[in-house]
This record gives C-alpha cells, structure tokens and sequence, in this order.
C-alpha cells in the first residue's frame, strides 16, 4: 500500500479499540484475522514494511461483507467502508487479488453485461407483456441484475406500482451491471466501464431522474457513479433515488393510495440502503403506510446485522455467508413470521437462510408488499 | 520457536481452538501501545500460537501442555490497555478469553458471576433489562472484558461512588498450575498482576439497582471541581461518576468531530443535579476519549492516580510539561483522581520516543505527589517494587510459578524492559 497516504493514514489512525468487534463476520469467525481492527493493524503495518500479505492473509482480508457496522462505532471516525475498498483496490493493482470466485464474476460481467453468467437476451424477459414502457424519457428504472434474472418479481412488482402512476423508462437488454460487486471487491476498472455503458445509455435516452430497487444499484449509482463521472471528466446531472423515495413521494402528493394490510413484520435495514446512504425512515414510513404492525428487532437502522451476502462474501465464501444470514434470520424470527427488506440480494440471501436453517420465517421485499395494496 | 515445534505445539493442544499460523500470530502480538521501535527489539512479542479455550477444562490443558513444556503463557481479553499487559515477553501461547463470555445474574444477592471474556457492555445492557447495573465499569466497556479489566485493574466509571475494580470483586474463580481456586480473600494477589500469578476464569461482581443517568456539565478550574468531588463524597450522595475535561481537550473533540461544545475547563457530574445538554453531549462520549487520535494519526497516553488534594498541583506542572498540544480527562474516585493526559503523536517521527519520556518524567511527577500508577503491564513493571504488598505479591508468585510461565515480565520486572524503562526515566528526569 506504499504511496497512498490515505489508506496509510487512516490505519495509522486506528486506535485498536476493539469496538469494531460489532462486525459480523468476526462475531462469526471469532479470530481478529477477520476483524477491522485486526484488517488496520495489517495495514499498518503494511504500511511501515512490517507486513506482507500473502495468500491467507489477502484471503482474510476479503471475508468482510463492507457492511459498515464498524464504520458506525469507530472510536476515530475512520472511513472505514471507503478504507477496505481502497486497499482492496490496491491489493488488485498489486496482483494479490481478485479472490478466484470474484475474478470469474468479471470474466462473467466481460461476456454477458451481468455477473451471473446470464445471456443478454434473457435480461428483460421478466417484464410482463402488459406494461407500457418508454424508450426515452426522463424517469428510468433501473432493474439491476439480481431482480432481471434471480428476483424477477421485485421486478415485475416494482413495474406494476410504476406503470400505475407514472411513464417510465426501462433500457431492457441495454442495461448492463451497475459494477457494484466489483467495487466492492477492489476491481474498479470493469466497473468503470460499465458505469461508462450505462451513463452513455442514460445519456442518450435523456434519463434526468434515476429509480432502482435494488439497494446495492441505489448505492452504486448515488454514490460511486458521480466520483467514477468526475474521474472520466464527465457531468453527473441525474437525480438517483430508491423506490421507497419515490413511493413515498407519490403518496404525499396524493397521486397513490393504498389498501392497508393486515400484517405484522419486521424490518431489516440493507447495508446498502441504511449504513450506506443514511436511508432508515423512508422504508419505515411506507411500511407504516401499508397498515403493517411493525416490530423491531434489536439490532435495527444504523446497528443493524448484515445479512452476509455483500461485499463478495456469498460469492466466494457461501458457508460464511448463510451463517451470518442465519444469525440475522434467527434474529428476525423472535420478532416476526415475516422479514421485509428493500433490496433484491438481501431478499434472497435471507430467503435462503430462512430454508437452510428451517426457521419459517417469509422474507419479503417492501415492493411487493406495495404491490399488494397499490388499489 | 520453529516450525516444527509449532506444529507439535498446535497437535498438543488438539481439541482447543487455535491458530499457529503467521497472520494469526503477528495480529495478537499487541494491545493499544505503540511503544517505540526500538524497544520491540528486547521483546518476542509474537506468540507461537494463539488459544481460544471454551471451557475450564480447556485452560487446564493449556496449563498443563505449558507446565510441561516450559512455555509462557499470556492471557489476553480485549487487549485494550495500553500498558502491554496482553503482549508476550516470551512468545509462547497467548489465550484469547473471548469464548469464554457467558454470565449470569443473581438478582437477590445483586451479584454479577461473568466468565473472563464477558464483555462490560453486553453485560450491562442485561443488567438494565432486570433493573439492575454495574457499579462500575471502565472506558472501554464497549469491548474491554471482564477478566480484562479485572487484571489490568484500576478506577473507571461509577468510581465516585463505588471506588475502582477492586473494590466491586466479590470473589474470583483463577486457574494455575496447581488447579482452580475461588479466591474471596487477598484479592490484590490477582487484580491489577496480569494474570502473572494466575488466570482469571470467573468474576463474582457487586452490582446496584439501576437508575437513569443523569449528568450535568458545568465550568469551572480544576481547583473547583476538586473542592466539589470533596463536597459530595459522602456515601448517600447520588453522584456515581464525576469527569473534568480540560478545554484544551474540548477544543481537540471539537476538531475532530465538527462539534461546537464550550472550549472552557468543565467538571461533569453523574446523577448530582438534573442534567443538562452539555452534560448529555459530553456523557454519550465517554467511551470514545480517543476520537483525538485522528489529530496524531498516533496518540502518547499518561495515566497516572493523584491524591485528591493534589490534583491541582500535579494538573499544574503537567500542563507545562505536556506542552501546547494535549488534552486531559480527570476520572474522580473516593480517593483519588485517576489523571489521563492525551498527547497526539506520529509514531513515524523522533517525536514520539520525546513524548514517552514525557510520560517517564509525568510519572516522577506523579510519584512525587504522592501519586501512584495506574497500572504496571509490561512498560511499567519497573515501578511494581514501589508498592507495599510487592514483597508479599513476589513470594506468591515465586511460589506457584515457579518457571514464571505466566504472563512473564507483567507486574513483576523480568528482562530488559524495565531496565531500559529505568534509564529511560532517568534520561526523562534531567
């Protein structure tokens, strides 16, 4: 890491406080190899030539799902999310990474413009014949990969609230990867051209507003999109919001009405959506708008659990993932039958977690519940 | 120790969780110190390997794998002190408490039993759910152990009251060579020695009914707020915990954190009068006293316990020691003062080896106003023949340590540590 003054500073800085021990793959693990405070001391020492990763060490450096519940406690504010994606970043321009399974996914997103290895021409095939979509226009929505060919009801449902209310944009087999997971796990050059796709898409289309499901996309494109545009010496002049912004917005202007619902749940903060970009009352107030009782867990809004899944984690470390997902499920099932969530990987990661542990527990996400009462 | 006897180290210790690898190794050879370089150089600071018992049963078969071999042990909770008593002088084998953090209430007795690695804060959040809460509990409660605090010993929050650590053991359940005692007498034979006499399994800790905290903030000198602390200190007063940060130190928070408190000398009083915003803002923060550290990127600590009385005196002559650049946070106790100095520092700078000498000459200072350390750990194991009982503490140990296997060079001097410590003090004195 010898030269970026950033990632050395911020390690130097660390105070080796432990309160980080919130992290959820260390309270899995349980060995500080794993833990942020153990990942600065690397770093810093790194960073005064008393360490060098090795294969084990760049190994444990990924298991983080850079959910950013450290990031909450630190005792020196370091900006800690930003911290592993750099030195992930530096680790892949030092050749000690990508992990293999992250590698393939690039390989995957060169081929076929999405991670999951799926064809193009089955991008769009989720939406339903009966909706009415633009090819320009300056709301777009952006369905993401995992709701295009994992979680195509969350995309099927967010089209059904959207159509009702509004035009709309979709960019069907155009739209290509948001780059989340690659600038997560260090590879900023893919991501940079898909950014470049998809803006030029935008561009084109004469998109001014942006609205995703997906929490992950939502993060991408808020917040990496505008840096990644500065970077390339271009405008970033669109206005990105989440689906429960919107919905929310067209609900106080009296443009939707709901039927309530007679449900209990409870309410897991995406990483993505909460810690992320600060978004915790909006789900709630939709939730709440949608007559459903609303019970808390424990670890709620900024504290919440990660659902394990990001980061890379549940791509290249599947039984470390599903146990942190079950430790979140088990979590959700003292409280509720049902778990909503406002983001397409978390829905399935926890719907897993939910089969693989037996725990009953219907894990929801906040848009198909709308589309449920949307009269 | 090479390779091969790791290996065999690892096979004998089959059944408890641990790691001998390098990365695991190198990550817990250190706790919050940053000492300079060249003293690391007199120490094996990175174990051979690291342990995670879950059971009693599994600490006697360390015990008895390190008897058998000759091979040192160092206890390790949080690692959250800074005076290097969870560092390895010796290699050998460091147990990480961790997994052992069960605890469990007796809510008639008002007694608290925890395992070693039971951390403060989770306890003190069941606590609350039973109407009950620690009588005490340190800075760090957010990650610092029960075991942890109790060997590192020393004063915390509630300390007004209810005096330090020391005084709220009810009782501790220790592992050595010899087997598992419960000790409830002679308790200054392990709280405060690192673990260097024996292990600390279990805690039986005194707790009180809970009640809402409520603090409030006031300005004023250090000269009055100790005449305040000595105005209340009658036991039936509700004033639990009573914190004076300097307005050097409020200027630094306010750096860092973008705030704008009162830059102004302010004594902060626990469930005295009803509180106020400045007393709410400045209790939320009092487990992160070193949110300064981002002005170093390294942060030079002194912690050092004055008699009340001379608080003023000692607050005087260390400012002018300490230089422009510090901060000061003043934990009072029934008799004491617990003084914590903060000086940003970066470690890569000939800087930082003058601000440890600072810390040397504050600790004469401190000495010599009757003042006593704080803690010993390893950096300050020099200073442990100071105290009364150590003719006492030293026969105990040579008695069931004989090899000193535990946590060697904590609390009782071994090595060239305390040596150089010595000259180091010295050099600071001129």
């Amino acid at each position: 890491m010898k030269g970026n003054v950033k990632v050395e500073q911020e390690a130097l800085i660390c105070a080796q406080c432990h309160y980080c021990r919130v992290c959820p793959v260390y309270s899995i693990v349980g060995w500080e190899s794993v833990s942020p405070r153990g990942r600065t001391f690397l770093l810093k020492s790194k960073a005064l030539g008393e360490f060098q990763f090795n294969e084990r060490g760049v190994e444990e450096f990924y298991k983080c799902t850079t959910c950013g519940a450290c990031e909450v406690v630190c005792q020196t504010s370091i900006p800690l999310i930003d911290l592993w994606e750099e030195s992930r970043a530096e680790l892949v321009r030092s050749r000690l990474a990508p992990l293999p399974v992250h590698e393939r996914l690039k390989q995957a997103v060169e081929k076929y413009w999405n991670p999951y290895g799926e064809r193009v021409e089955e991008r769009d095939s989720w939406m339903p014949e009966s909706i009415e979509f633009t090819e320009e226009g300056e709301l777009l929505y952006f369905a993401g990969c995992t709701a295009s060919y994992r979680m195509k009801e969350l995309a099927v449902a967010t089209v059904n609230v959207l159509s009702k209310t509004t035009e709309f944009v979709y960019a069907g087999q155009s739209e290509v990867c948001c780059g989340s997971p690659f600038l997560r796990t260090g590879q900023k050059d893919i991501a940079r051209k898909l950014f470049l796709k998809n803006y030029q898409e935008w561009e084109r289309r004469g998109v001014k507003r942006i609205v995703t499901t997906c929490a992950g996309c939502y993060r991408t494109i808020a917040r990496d999109y505008p840096k990644l545009a500065a970077e390339e010496g271009l405008n970033f002049n669109f206005e990105v919001i989440h689906t429960v912004h919107f919905v929310n917005e067209l609900i106080e202007k009296g443009e939707l009405s709901l039927k309530p619902l007679d449900l209990k749940a409870t309410y897991h903060d995406p990483c993505h959506l909460g810690r992320h970009m600060g978004v915790y009352d909006e789900p709630r107030e939709l939730i709440k708008r949608l007559g459903v009782e609303l019970v808390e867990m424990e670890r709620s809004r900024e504290n919440a659990f990660c659902c394990g899944a990001g980061g890379g984690v549940k791509s290249q470390f599947k039984e470390l993932a599903m146990e942190i997902g079950i430790t979140r499920i088990q979590e959700a099932q003292r409280m509720a039958d049902v778990l909503i969530s406002c983001c397409p990987f978390c829905k399935l990661h926890l719907a897993q977690a939910s089969r693989e542990s037996s725990a009953g527990v219907k894990v929801l996400d906040l848009v198909e519940l709308l589309e449920r009462a949307v009269e | 120790m090479d390779s091969t006897h790791v290996t065999a180290l690892s096979s004998l210790l089959q059944g408890i969780r641990n790691d001998s690898s390098m990365l695991q190794r190198f990550i817990y050879s250190h706790d919050l110190s940053t000492p300079p370089k060249f003293i690391m150089k007199f120490i094996k600071n990175i174990p051979d390997i690291v342990v995670q018992p879950e059971s009693v049963e599994d600490v006697l078969k360390i015990l008895e794998v390190a008897k058998q071999n000759r091979i040192p042990i160092t206890p390790r909770g949080a690692a959250t002190s800074a005076y290097g008593g969870a560092i390895p002088l010796k290699a050998g084998i460091v147990i990480d408490f961790s997994r052992m953090n069960r605890f469990e209430v007796d809510e008639d007795a008002k007694l608290l039993k925890a395992e070693a690695g039971a951390v403060w804060w989770d306890i003190q959040k069941e606590l609350v759910k039973r109407g009950l809460s620690l009588r005490v509990y340190p800075t760090s409660a957010p990650s610092s152990t029960v075991g942890g605090w109790i060997a590192a010993g020393g004063y915390g929050i509630g300390s007004l009251k209810y005096g330090g650590i020391a005084d709220n053991v009810a009782s501790l359940t220790i592992a050595d060579f010899l087997g598992v005692k419960m000790v409830d007498e002679g308790l200054n034979r392990f709280v405060g020695l690192c673990g260097s006499t024996g292990l600390i399994l279990n805690a039986r800790i005194k707790l009180r009914d809970f009640s809402e905290d409520k603090p409030y903030a006031e300005h004023m000198s250090i000269g009055d707020a100790v005449k305040a602390i000595k105005s209340i200190k009658d036991d039936d007063h509700p004033a639990h915990s009573a914190l004076f940060i300097n307005s050097s130190f409020l200027s630094m928070k306010n750096q860092v954190k973008g705030t704008d408190l009162p830059e102004k000398d302010t004594l902060l009083l626990c469930n005295g009068k009803e509180s106020n915003s400045l007393g709410e803002e400045l209790w939320e923060d009092r487990f992160y006293p070193m949110r300064i550290k981002r002005l170093g990127p390294s942060l030079v600590t002194f912690e050092a316990l004055i008699p009340l009385d001379n608080v003023p005196g000692f607050y005087r002559e260390a400012k002018k020691i300490a230089g422009s650049r510090h901060g000061f946070e003043i934990w009072f106790s029934k008799d004491w003062a617990s003084v914590l100095l903060f000086m940003p520092s970066d470690e890569r700078t000939m800087a930082y080896s003058l601000h440890w000498l600072k810390v040397l000459k504050l600790l004469r200072l401190a000495r010599k106003l009757g003042g006593k350390e704080y803690s010993y750990g390893l950096w300050l194991s020099h200073r442990s023949r100071y105290r009364e009982d150590f003719p006492e503490l030293y026969e105990y140990k040579r008695e069931i340590d004989p090899h000193n296997l535990l946590n060697p060079g904590k609390f009782f001097p071994e090595g060239v540590v305390p040596r150089l410590m010595n000259l180091a003090e010295l050099m600071a004195a001129r």
